[in-house]
């Protein structure tokens, strides 16, 4: 490539904006769900800012390396702010999740709880259990134990 | 100024304050450590110097087992909130009213109904805010009017409970 066109595609790909997590918002969330219709499913929504989302991360990464094989996913959606999304990714590799990861990017953050679980307010740590159909079996609100999770999974697989 | 006051009589004094007539109160649930509550310590102070002239009380709580009151001192005087924070005791009144996540706001009006309840607003970078929903809320319940939205979700830190026998 001649320094011509390769010296503005460097400062290009300098200057925009890399998105490294995928980007989720309401309607994209059952998209997401019915790509992954056949497997259970384990949807975690985490923050940086979440001291016990990051504490179960690395547990919730063992599991998903153990049950993968039977057809189990574990997806994880920041609720991080974009000034955050490096410090997302950062942990998400620090914890051994290789999965599915995304970013919301909701233009409205009650619409997407709302979407998600009416019955959600919201809070984090929060995980939602879908079964091989796509249907939400069981939403773990606040801090869970890790064996009460893997528990309910057991009992789809 | 803070205060530990347990729930109760803090729910108490909500409700004669409302039979008396006297004002519309909001109360806010908090945290010392949660950084999404913190990211609104600027804003809860602009809430507080908005309203309170124009007779609105304000109720900052903090539930959290797992914050002292000795945190919540020292949290309010390095931070500067001009407005006392009480420890729910027990959590009491987020029992009470339900509140999950920090931070959290109600509204309450003269007659003691809820007239709002979730986010102080949609984003917790200021210079993403679209919707202002509790100020909106508390312009509304002010003007004897109703609120356009009285119920919103936001992404919090969920409140530490104290556990207890069910």
């Amino acid at each position: 490539m001649s320094p011509r066109f390769a010296i503005p595609l460097l400062l290009a790909a300098a200057v925009w904006p890399q998105h490294k997590l995928a980007s989720v918002d309401e309607s994209g969330y059952r998209a997401m769900l019915k790509s992954s219709a056949g497997s259970v499913v384990l949807v975690d929504f985490w923050a940086t800012w979440c001291a016990p989302c990051r504490k179960e991360m690395p547990l919730l990464a063992k599991l998903d390396a153990r049950l993968r094989q039977k057809r189990f996913h574990l997806i994880t959606i920041s609720a991080d702010e974009p000034e955050q999304e490096q410090a997302a990714v950062d942990y998400l590799a620090k914890s051994g999740i290789s999965g599915a990861a995304y970013l919301r990017r909701a233009i409205d953050d009650d619409k997407f709880i709302a979407a998600v679980e009416p019955k959600w307010s919201g809070a984090l740590p929060a995980l939602f259990l879908y079964d091989r159909q796509g249907k939400l079996v069981k939403s773990f609100l606040g801090e869970t134990e890790i064996a009460t999770i893997e528990a309910a999974i057991q009992k789809l697989l | 100024m803070t205060g530990v006051r347990a729930g109760f009589a803090l729910y108490l004094a909500l409700m004669v304050g409302a039979a008396l007539g006297q004002e519309i109160t909001v109360v806010v649930f908090i945290s010392t450590v949660c950084p999404v509550s913190n990211s609104y310590n600027l804003r809860m102070k602009e809430l507080y110097r908005d309203y309170a002239p124009k007779g609105v009380k304000f109720e900052f709580l903090n539930a959290n087992q797992n914050e002292s009151q000795m945190d919540v001192d020292d949290h309010s005087r390095s931070v500067g909130f001009p407005f006392p924070v009480t420890k729910d005791a027990n959590n009491a009144m987020a029992d009470r009213l339900g509140a999950e996540y920090t931070p959290e706001s109600f509204v309450i009006d003269r007659e003691g109904a809820v007239r709002y309840h979730g986010r102080i607003d949609d984003a917790q970078n200021p210079a993403r805010v679209r919707h202002s929903s509790l100020r909106l809320a508390i312009d509304a319940v002010l003007a004897g009017g109703k609120v356009a939205q009285p119920e919103t979700k936001a992404f919090g830190c969920v409140i530490k409970r104290v556990r207890k026998p069910s």
